[in-house]
């Protein structure tokens, strides 16, 4: 029976175990994923689309986003693990600790610090800590995600 | 005085609302983004909610269209909230002011207080982005 009411396959609050670990594939960052970001975005900074300018820059070249590395984590990350019965995705503090340049090969690493219970006994909210590295394994971006994950009555 | 096409750190001012121009969300966004960073939600038939860092990312590029951009050196960080979900067809804008400035040998750094409003004035995300801004160049005698 039990078997049955999970049988979408997804993970409720109570299976969630504080220390669980997972980690992705992953990803070559090109210079079309940058440009195809900017386009979708708007945001045309020079770090991202000067290539000349970014010559004369501490990184040396172009670089990408911030928040296209994040947003190519999440999707790594759901490569890597099985999905939670997410009900929210309430809010992340994030360090973006390096740059991702083009041609660099990033993954995601997360794992499970905190569970809390709140006042609907339906839901529980879940912080994950999460790592992005680079192939070289230096850590460019880190955090903490906030979901809202449902309970199995 | 030239016109720059971009604002340096001298340039901002604590406390100024900056309010951008308006995007329509649409179905066209939320597929791109989706192919972009791979996330695909478990039902991809019927209707579709915003992917909810969609409107986060676009947010950063609405200030663009609203006047000289911030020469930004780096995205330092930032903590955000998800306080409403949006759909395909609302028409989102942000607001956003600089609530702390701090200045360093190369460029300074900002704190900026940001929100998503909706089309109905509700804010739908909100919080703050720590930006490392650039110093204007020394002008050549």
């Amino acid at each position: 029976m039990l078997r049955l009411m999970t049988s979408d396959g997804r993970r409720y609050f109570d299976e969630i175990e504080v220390g669980e670990e997972y980690e992705s594939p992953g990803r070559t960052v090109t210079e079309a994923d940058i440009v195809i970001f900017a386009g979708l975005s708007g945001d045309y900074n020079v770090l991202h689309t000067d290539a000349e300018f970014m010559k004369s820059s501490i990184f040396g070249e172009r670089i990408a986003h911030g928040l296209l590395g994040l947003s190519i984590q999440s999707g790594l990350l759901t490569r890597g693990m099985r999905p939670y019965a997410t009900i929210a995705f309430l809010g992340l503090r994030w360090k973006f600790k390096g740059p991702i340049k083009i041609g660099d090969t990033i993954r995601a690493c997360a794992k499970v610090i905190g569970k809390k219970e709140t006042s609907k006994p339906d839901r529980g909210i879940v912080t994950l800590s999460r790592q992005v590295l680079n192939q070289r394994g230096e850590v460019v971006q880190e955090g903490e995600t906030d979901l809202m994950v449902a309970r199995r009555s | 005085m030239t016109e720059t096409a971009v604002e340096y750190f001298e340039d901002v001012v604590l406390g100024r609302v900056h309010q951008s121009p308006g995007i329509t969300l649409t179905r066209a966004h939320v597929r791109e983004f989706l192919g972009l960073g791979g996330d695909w939600p478990d039902q991809t038939e019927g209707d579709q909610p915003v992917p909810d860092m969609l409107p986060l990312c676009i947010s950063s590029g609405l200030g663009f269209r609203a006047g000289p951009p911030l020469l930004v050196l780096a995205f330092m960080g930032f903590e955000w909230h998800f306080l409403r979900p949006l759909h395909v067809g609302d028409t989102i804008r942000s607001r956003s002011s600089t609530v702390t400035k701090r200045s360093l040998r190369e460029g300074g750094v900002i704190v900026e207080a940001r929100d998503i409003l909706d089309q109905r004035g509700e804010v739908t995300q909100s919080g703050r982005l720590t930006l490392l801004i650039a110093k204007r160049p020394p002008t050549r005698p």
